[in-house]
């Protein structure tokens, strides 16, 4: 049996996640902690675990990973605490809102022997993995450019309090893509530049909602990305995640989560769509277990969790000098 | 009134057809390519003209109609204006912003209407979102994405892969867009344009610009030679009270036909109306030339056109952000 704790349920995806430890049979979710004890506490009953207050008591857990899902500027002290108690660790994305915590992060992983991965469920979702080989076989030919979408739904409460979270949906929305593109080809991001802005939610909070980036990966290939919280209350689903990759051979499309059925349903008023796809956090949570065992880092590292923070960090950076920016990477 | 077709090709025929449909005659052509002239004088059962000069001149010839490649619209425009021509134009009005600012000048100063082909105002999908906008029903706007293209186009000896003659799919293609936007939004703040000019890749384009408006609102504008088949065209408006979503692979009717197995399988998608966005653009042509009344498109909005056009090529040549 392996055992796993989960800290924070500040992040929506700990329920899925939680939800996840239960499917998986050789899995025991052991033990929920979380600062809000009133939400741990719903959270145990609902997930049929034990609820534990003292973080101390939690730590000394025979637990094998933690999956950390609180707001992105508490990862680093909770990720720091996990390594120290030498659990393995499954970190939501962003890593960190800054570079120099992200990297420190990743060190402290290091030095203490513990297997640090990312939240990044996307690298499970078939159609993806169906557009890596068609980008590895190189029968798109030579990419020359892709442009990218992570729109969603503004979550609320503390992902637009930038002391919490770092930034909007910026933020939020482009790590993902960032993660997809270099696990993909293999390649890095060199420069960016980055207009973003309030655009749909003046008067409902201050920092960004809308991200429009354009990047340069290794080998000049031309990267627009869309990161946002576009996606009005009425929307069918929550966002998307979508590439379009051209080649010299051919031009790919993909709709991440386009498996679907339109539902019509009068009991909430509006046009859902219902997914019928593979959970790829499932995947996640399951590739988080067999690191367990092997003793090995999850497929998304710390790492990569760096790399995509860095991209981020100076996306900002640009749109605050209003230029497109290089983006530097930090040894590790 | 009579109307004389510069440029045979795909677009001339469609104007022949607009202008016919409204009881105007065609009279005249001419095509680089005789060949192509030939057969449009047979369709069109007009004249062929020993020169485009001929053409402009020509005294039974009322209205002038430049549809050639866009590097010949200056001359044509700048002869026929001296002429005191009424002239349709197709997009984008010049190559280059010099030529297209001496052309506003010139048409300010002439009894002839010059008319600018920025079709897209005339659609249908596109006034139905500038009207949902207006409406409110999505509240204040802050965000459009606007997607166009498909495979790369065929033109006389493969002149839009001449990228120095079209400007690529930024400058030929997107231009609808760039319109269409400062139409609905206002005027161009600053751009930032990739694109693959630079990689001298034909006939493959792809183009992707950042363009933000002076009143706020952000945009993404996607424009591509770079398809197999097809041509799509998508748009996303978000505002703080809603989204509106247009695809153009929605549509009323589907076709496929069986083709002998040598030909090309291309479907067009088609969204039938009664009239055609080129037939409201040749009844605002037509009206303001009879009646006076102003059309929703003028000789500055192809200037300003090609000024944002221009910007989106500097900005994708520096590799940085371009202010308007």
């Amino acid at each position: 049996m392996i055992k796993i704790g989960i800290m924070s349920f500040a992040h929506l995806h700990a329920y899925s996640y939680a939800h996840c430890c239960n499917s998986i049979p050789e899995v025991e979710l052991t033990a929920i902690w979380d600062d809000n004890k009133e939400r741990g506490k719903d959270a145990s009953e609902k997930y049929n675990t034990k609820f534990v207050e003292s973080l101390d008591d939690f730590l000394s857990l025979p637990l094998d990973g933690v999956i950390i899902t609180s707001e992105n500027g508490n990862h680093k002290w909770m990720v720091e605490k996990c390594a120290e108690a030498g659990k393995w660790i499954l970190c939501e994305k962003p890593l960190a809102t800054t570079i120099e915590d992200a990297v420190s992060m990743v060190r402290t992983c290091k030095k203490a022997g513990v297997g640090l991965g990312i939240a990044f469920p996307c690298r499970f979702i078939p159609a993806i993995e169906r557009a890596k080989d068609y980008v590895c076989s190189g029968k798109l030919g030579q990419v020359l450019a892709i442009s990218c979408t992570n729109n969603g739904t503004y979550p609320g409460g503390w992902f637009s309090e930038v002391n919490l979270s770092g930034g909007g949906a910026t933020m939020d929305h482009t790590v993902h893509v960032v993660d997809l593109l270099r696990w993909m080809f293999g390649k890095e991001f060199e420069w960016v530049y980055c207009d973003l802005g309030n655009q749909v939610h003046k008067g409902v909070f201050d920092t960004d909602d809308i991200g429009v980036l354009q990047l340069e990966l290794e080998d000049n290939i031309q990267v627009s990305h869309i990161a946002s919280w576009s996606r009005p209350k009425s929307f069918p689903t929550w966002g998307d995640v979508t590439m379009e990759i051209v080649g010299t051979k051919g031009v790919l499309y993909v709709d991440a989560f386009n498996q679907k059925l339109n539902v019509y349903s009068d009991a909430v008023m509006k046009a859902e769509w219902a997914f019928w796809g593979d959970n790829p956090d499932l995947a996640l949570i399951e590739d988080f277990v067999s690191s367990i065992k092997e003793k090995r880092d999850p497929l998304s590292t710390g790492v990569d969790g760096v790399r995509s923070v860095e991209v981020t960090v100076y996306a900002y950076e640009s749109a605050k000098t209003q230029k497109r920016v290089k983006i530097k990477r930090t040894k590790i | 009134m009579n109307v004389g077709i510069l440029g045979c090709g795909t677009m001339g025929r469609i104007h022949a057809k607009c202008a016919e449909k409204y009881g105007l005659k065609i009279v005249r052509c001419y095509d680089e390519i005789a060949k192509v002239g030939k057969s449009f004088s047979k369709e069109f059962r007009a004249k062929v003209s020993d020169s485009w000069e001929e053409l402009i001149d020509d005294k039974d010839v009322d209205i002038v109609v430049i549809a050639t490649p866009t590097p010949y619209h200056y001359p044509a425009l700048e002869r026929a204006i001296k002429k005191e021509k009424h002239v349709f134009c197709e997009k984008p009005l010049c190559r280059t912003l010099e030529e297209s600012r001496k052309i506003v000048q010139k048409a300010e100063n002439s009894t002839g209407k010059v008319f600018v082909g920025h079709v897209v105002r005339y659609f249908h999908e596109f006034e139905a979102i500038k009207d949902q906008i207006l409406q409110g029903k999505i509240g204040e706007v802050g965000f459009v994405k606007m997607y166009r293209g498909g495979a790369s186009p065929k033109g006389t000896k493969n002149w839009f892969q001449d990228f120095e003659k079209s400007g690529g799919v930024t400058f030929d293609c997107m231009i609808h867009d760039f319109d269409w936007l400062r139409y609905v939004f206002g005027e161009v703040d600053y751009v930032f344009c990739q694109n693959l000019i630079g990689a001298n890749r034909p006939p493959l384009d792809y183009s992707q610009v950042t363009i933000r408006m002076k009143n706020g609102v952000l945009g993404l504008v996607i424009g591509t030679w770079a398809h197999a088949v097809g041509f799509r065209v998508k748009v996303e408006v978000c505002g703080s009270g809603g989204l509106i979503y247009y695809d153009n692979m929605e549509g009323p009717i589907d076709v496929q036909l069986r083709k002998a197995e040598s030909a090309q399988g291309t479907i067009v998608p088609e969204s039938p109306v009664r009239y055609t966005p080129y037939e409201k653009e040749w009844k605002e042509f037509i009206d303001w030339i009879e009646k006076d009344k102003i059309p929703r498109v003028n000789v500055y909005d192809g200037l300003k056109a090609v000024e944002i056009a221009t910007a989106c090529l500097k900005s994708a040549e520096l590799k940085q952000r371009v202010k308007l």
